[in-house]
C-alpha cells in the first residue's frame, strides 16, 4: 500500500515538474515569449505602430464635398472619408459630437451618425453625419452672425463606437472645421 | 457481490468527461467588445482570440497541460478504485484521486480572482468575472484619447459540470467508509 502512495505521489511530482520545466527549457533563450507569444507582440506592433497621425491607427476624418442644409428641419448632412488604418476590418456603429460656433465657442447643436459604416483593413470608408441645430444654436447665430451667408463650426468632443469599443477623442486630440450655410441668415 | 462505489464510479466518469468537454467548452469566457477580443479558460485549454487570430501562452499552456493530466490520473484513479473499494490498493488510489478535480476547480477559481484583482490595482481594468461592466483606458501614446471598452464574462456550463464532478468524487470519499467497512463478526 505504500508503494502505491509512494508511486501515485512520484507520480503528481511528474505531471507537475515536467510540463513547466519543459516549457522553460523551451523558452530558455527567450524567457519573455513564455509569457507574452509573438501573436501578441504582432498585434501589439500593429495597432501601434499604424499610419495615423498619432501612432495609435487613428486617424481624423476628412470631410468632403460640401455640407448639404434641409431648412426647414435645421438640420445639415456632411460627408467623411475616414481610414482605417488599423490591421482589422472594423464597423464604425456610431459617431457622435458637439457642434460649436469656430468664433465664440458657442454650442450650436449635434452631430450623428446617419448609419453605421464597415470598413476592411487598410481601406477609406464614407460616412455621412448629419447635424442638427439647436434652438439656442439658431438663436447664437442669428444675433452673432445673421449678416454671414455661411459660418464657420467645428465638430468637437467625437465619441465613435468602433467595433464595440468607445473611443472618445477630446478637442485637443481631434476638431473637425468645416463651413455650413447660416440657418439664420438675415442677408 | 462486490461492493462498488458508485458515487466514486460517477466522479470518475464525470472528470473524464470535464476533460473531453472542457477541450472545446471554455468554463469561464470573457468577450471584449463585438468579439474583438475573446478569452476562453479552463485548467485543460485556455485561448485568447483577437479577431481571426487565435493563440496561447506557453506558459498557460503549461499549466493547462498539468491540469489535464491531473484530470486524467485522477479520473483513472476513481475509476479504479469505485470498481474495487475494499481491496488494499483502493484507499490510496481514493485519496490520490478524489480531491484533485476539487483542487483543480479551486485553483482555477481563485487564479480568476487573482488575475481580475491585479488587473484592477494595477491596470485600473474592471475585468468581470460574472456579467458586464465597461472599462475605460486612456491610451498613454495617444493623450487625449480614451477608450471605453464593454467586457462580458461568465461561467459556462462545463465550470458547473466540474463543479458536480468534484462534489460526486467528495461523496465518494464519505460514501467509502460505507463500501470499505469491515463486517462484524
Amino acid at each position: 500500500m505504500d508503494k502505491i502512495r509512494l508511486l501515485l505521489t512520484v507520480i503528481t511530482v511528474v505531471i507537475v515538474v515536467v510540463p513547466l520545466v519543459g516549457a522553460l527549457l523551451a523558452y530558455q533563450n527567450n524567457l519573455l515569449g513564455l509569457f507574452v507569444p509573438p501573436e501578441i507582440t504582432q498585434i501589439a506592433d500593429d495597432l501601434m505602430g499604424g499610419d495615423g497621425d498619432n501612432g495609435s491607427g487613428l486617424e481624423p476624418p476628412t470631410m468632403v464635398g460640401e455640407p448639404q442644409y434641409n431648412a426647414t428641419a435645421h438640420t445639415f448632412a456632411a460627408t467623411f472619408e475616414f481610414k482605417n488604418s488599423f490591421p482589422v476590418d472594423i464597423t464604425v456603429k456610431s459617431l457622435t459630437g458637439n457642434i460649436e460656433c469656430e468664433a465664440h465657442r458657442f454650442p450650436l447643436g449635434n452631430a450623428s451618425l446617419s448609419e453605421p459604416v464597415s470598413i476592411d483593413a487598410g481601406e477609406t470608408g464614407t460616412m455621412t453625419v448629419l447635424g442638427k441645430w439647436t434652438d439656442e444654436g439658431i438663436d447664437h447665430l442669428a444675433s452673432a452672425h445673421g449678416n454671414e451667408e455661411n459660418v464657420d463650426v467645428v465638430l468637437v468632443d467625437f465619441a465613435v463606437d468602433i467595433s464595440g469599443i468607445q473611443i472618445q477623442l477630446d478637442q485637443s486630440q481631434m476638431e473637425q472645421t468645416m463651413q455650413v450655410p447660416n440657418p439664420a441668415y438675415q442677408g | 457481490m462486490a461492493k462498488i462505489n458508485w458515487f466514486g464510479l460517477a466522479g470518475g466518469a464525470m472528470t473524464l468527461l470535464v476533460i473531453v468537454v472542457s477541450l472545446f467548452y471554455p468554463w469561464w469566457q470573457l468577450t471584449v467588445g463585438d468579439d474583438l477580443i475573446k478569452i476562453n479558460a479552463s485548467p485543460v485549454n485556455t485561448n485568447f482570440g483577437f479577431l481571426d487570430t487565435s493563440f496561447t501562452i506557453p506558459f498557460i499552456w503549461a499549466l493547462n497541460v498539468i491540469g489535464l493530466l491531473t484530470l486524467l490520473l485522477s479520473g483513472v484513479a476513481m475509476l479504479i478504485y469505485s470498481i474495487v473499494p475494499a481491496k488494499s490498493f483502493a484507499k490510496p488510489l481514493l485519496d490520490f484521486g478524489y480531491k484533485k478535480p476539487l483542487f483543480t476547480f479551486l485553483f482555477f477559481v481563485i487564479g480568476l480572482v487573482v488575475v481580475t484583482v491585479i488587473l484592477r490595482s494595477v491596470l485600473s481594468i474592471n475585468l468581470p468575472l460574472m456579467g458586464t461592466a465597461t472599462s475605460t483606458i486612456s491610451i498613454p501614446f495617444a493623450s487625449g484619447v480614451t477608450l471605453s471598452v464593454l467586457l462580458s464574462a461568465g461561467f459556462q456550463w462545463s465550470f458547473w459540470l466540474a463543479a458536480v464532478a468534484a462534489g460526486l468524487c467528495i461523496a465518494a470519499r464519505l460514501y467509502h467508509k460505507k463500501v470499505a467497512a469491515v463486517p462484524r463478526v
